[in-house]
C-alpha cells in the first residue's frame, strides 16, 4: 500500500516558484528521503500534505484519502517535525507536551517521559528558555508522542549534535521496524544515505529521481583531480565513465563512474604529481542530475 | 475543547489588566461625580453653558447629569470604547498569533478542521468579551450603587451593559474577520486598530454634525449609546438587527476564508 501518494501535486504562490507536477509516492513501511537544496520546495511539498496550504493543482493522498478533503481524519495518524520549531513561549515542556498529546486523546505520560529520557531533554524546563537543539528535541517528541503511523520530518537534524543525531537515528529506525513509515526531509544527502531506503531528488520545484539509495550509491560519482608533470595522452579521455572534464595546464578535473580498478590501472599510465579523489558535494550531484535531465 | 481551554488561559493576563483598566476609568469617571454631586442642578447648567461640540465629544448630549446613573452614561462611553478595543484586538489577535508567531505548523497539523479550530477561537473570544463585561457590569454596580439605590437604575446599567456586549461582539467578530481575510499577518492589528479609530471618529463627527446623522448605521457607536437607552428604556430593535446581521455575515465570511486559506508559514 502506498501511505503518500502525489498526483501531479502544483502548488505556486503568485509569481513565486512552488512546486511543479510532482508525482512520486512513499511505500508503507519504508523510510523515504526528500532532498534538494534548500528553495528547492521540499517545505512547500510537505505544507500541501498536510493542508496548511492547498495546492494549486493535482492533488496527494495520504492512506488513501485526499489530503485536503479528509485532512482532520488523516492527521490522527501523523507525527510532524516542521523545519523550524516555534511553540507557545511561556509554557514548559511537560505541559506542551501533554497539551498536544490531548488532540490526540491518547495517555502518551510514559511515552514522553521515555522519550525525553533518551533524548536527554528536561521536562521541566520553559520553552522560552530552552536552544534552539532543545526545541528540536521538544520537536521530536511531540512529533512521535502519540504512536503516529506515518512521521513527516522537515530537516530534522538541524540543530542536533552528533551524538543526539545518532539517538534521534536510532529512535526512527526503532519506530520504522514497527512498521511506522517515515518521510524524511534533508538537503544532507549523508543523513539520508544512513537512513532511507529510497529517496526523492527535487530541484527548483521539480522532480529530478526518484531513486533507491542502493542505486544511487552504485551510480555515484567521485570527483577526481589530477596533477601531471607532462601532457596527458588523449587516449586517457576516452575511458568509459569519464565526463565533466576541465583541462588546465598541469591539473586536470574529471568526474568518473564505474569500476576503480580500471581507473587506478590507467592513472598509473601517467606521470602523476598529485591526486585527489573525492565525493562531490551534494550540489553537484544534482547539477548533475540537472544536467541530465535536461 | 482542549484548544478552547488554553485559550482562556492564555487569555487570562491581558483580561486582567483590561478588567484592571476598566476598573480604574469607572472609579476615576465616578468619584469625579462624587465631588460634583454636592452641586446638585447646577452641573446640568454648567454643562449647557459649554459649546455644543464639547459636549459632542464628552457624549452628553441629552443625558441628565445630576443623577449618579446619568453621569455614569458619561463615563459609559468611555467604557465602551476600552471594550470595543479589546474586543477587536482579541478577536484579531486569536486569529493571527498563531502566525505571527509561527505555532500554526503546531496547532494546525493536529486532527481538527479548520472550523473546528476557528469555533474554538470564537468561543474563547466571546469568553472573554462576556467577562470583561460582566466584570464591568459588577464593578459599575458596586460603584453607582454607594450613590444609590434605586431599581430603576439597576435596570438601566443592565440595558447599557448588553448594549456594550452587543458592540463588543461587532468589534470582535470585525477583528477575527479582518485576521482571516488579510494576506500580511503583521499588518493585522494595525487594519483593525485603524478600523476601530475610523468608526471612533465618525461617531464623534456625527455627534457634532447633524447632517452626517446617516452615516450612523456605519459605526457600531452609535448603535447603543446612553443618551438613547437611558431615555428609550430598551435597546433600539432596529440597531440590534443591525447587530445581528453584522456578526453573522462577519463570522460566515471568516468561516468561509479560514476554510481555504493558506497560512502564512
Amino acid at each position: 500500500m502506498n501511505v503518500i501518494e502525489l498526483k501531479q501535486l502544483t502548488k505556486r504562490y503568485g509569481r513565486t516558484r512552488g512546486i511543479e507536477n510532482l508525482s512520486f509516492h512513499v511505500e508503507e513501511g519504508e523510510i523515504f528521503g526528500f532532498i534538494g537544496p534548500n528553495g528547492a520546495g521540499k517545505s512547500t511539498t510537505i505544507r500541501t500534505l498536510l493542508s496548511l496550504i492547498y495546492p494549486t493543482s493535482g492533488s496527494a493522498t495520504i492512506f488513501g484519502k485526499d489530503t485536503v478533503k479528509y485532512a482532520p481524519e488523516i492527521k490522527k495518524e501523523i507525527g510532524y517535525l516542521p523545519s523550524e520549531v516555534f511553540y507557545y513561549d511561556n509554557m514548559k515542556v511537560k505541559d506542551l507536551l501533554k497539551y498536544s498529546a490531548r488532540f490526540y486523546k491518547k495517555d502518551c505520560h510514559r511515552r514522553m517521559v521515555a522519550l525525553a529520557d533518551q533524548l536527554n531533554l528536561d521536562l521541566d524546563r520553559k520553552i522560552d528558555d530552552l536552544s534552539f537543539g532543545n526545541k528540536k528535541k521538544v520537536g521530536i517528541i511531540q512529533g512521535l508522542l502519540h504512536e503516529p503511523r506515518l512521521i513527516i520530518l522537515d530537516e530534522p537534524t538541524g540543530g542536533l549534535d552528533p551524538l543526539m543525531q545518532q539517538t534521534f537515528f536510532e529512535i526512527l529506525r526503532l519506530e520504522n521496524q514497527k512498521g511506522t513509515t517515515i518521510l524524511f526531509s534533508s538537503h544532507i544527502l549523508s543523513e539520508v544515505q544512513k537512513l532511507c531506503d529510497r529517496v526523492a531528488i527535487i530541484k527548483e520545484g521539480q522532480l529530478v529521481k526518484v531513486e533507491k539509495i542502493s542505486e544511487l550509491k552504485a551510480n555515484s560519482h567521485k570527483k577526481v583531480e589530477i596533477e601531471t608533470s607532462g601532457e596527458i595522452n588523449e587516449r586517457f579521455f576516452e575511458l568509459s565513465g569519464i565526463n565533466h572534464v576541465e583541462r588546465g595546464e598541469h591539473l586536470t578535473r574529471f568526474w568518473f563512474s564505474g569500476n576503480m580498478n580500471t581507473l587506478l590501472e590507467q592513472l598509473t599510465q601517467l606521470e602523476l604529481m598529485n591526486l585527489w579523489i573525492e565525493e562531490p558535494d551534494l550540489e553537484e550531484i544534482f547539477m548533475h542530475y540537472y544536467e541530465k535531465e535536461r | 475543547m482542549n484548544l478552547y481551554l488554553k485559550e482562556l488561559k492564555s487569555s487570562r493576563k491581558s483580561l486582567f489588566f483590561w478588567s484592571l483598566g476598566m476598573v480604574f476609568m469607572i472609579v476615576a469617571g465616578m468619584s469625579k461625580y462624587g465631588s460634583l454631586a454636592t452641586t446638585g442642578q447646577s452641573l446640568n447648567e454648567l454643562m449647557n453653558t459649554m459649546p455644543q461640540s464639547i459636549q459632542a465629544i464628552m457624549g452628553i448630549g441629552t443625558l441628565d447629569l445630576s443623577t449618579p446613573i446619568g453621569y455614569f452614561g458619561v463615563v459609559f462611553s468611555n467604557l465602551i470604547l476600552i471594550a470595543s478595543i479589546h474586543a477587536i484586538l482579541m478577536g484579531a489577535n486569536m486569529i493571527a498569533k498563531e502566525e505571527t508567531d509561527k505555532t500554526a505548523e503546531f496547532l494546525l497539523t493536529k486532527p481538527l478542521s479548520r472550523a473546528q479550530i476557528l469555533s474554538a477561537k470564537l468561543c474563547a473570544t466571546v469568553t472573554s468579551i462576556l467577562l470583561l463585561n460582566i466584570i464591568t457590569s459588577v464593578v459599575s454596580m458596586i460603584i453607582l450603587s454607594a450613590y444609590y439605590s434605586e431599581a430603576s437604575s439597576l435596570t438601566s446599567l443592565m440595558l447599557l451593559m448588553t448594549g456594550m456586549f452587543f458592540v463588543q461582539l461587532i468589534f470582535a467578530s470585525l477583528g477575527i474577520f479582518i485576521a482571516t481575510i488579510n494576506k500580511s499577518v503583521k499588518k493585522t492589528s494595525a487594519i483593525a486598530t485603524a478600523a476601530l479609530l475610523i468608526t471612533y471618529l465618525l461617531s464623534i463627527a456625527i455627534n457634532l454634525s447633524k447632517p452626517l446623522e446617516n452615516l450612523q448605521y456605519l459605526t457600531p457607536f452609535k448603535y447603543f449609546e446612553a443618551k438613547t437607552i437611558l431615555v428609550d428604556q430598551s435597546l433600539d430593535p432596529l440597531f440590534l438587527m443591525l447587530t445581528l446581521c453584522i456578526v453573522v455575515l462577519f463570522t460566515s465570511f471568516s468561516y468561509g476564508i479560514f476554510k481555504n486559506r493558506d497560512l502564512q508559514i
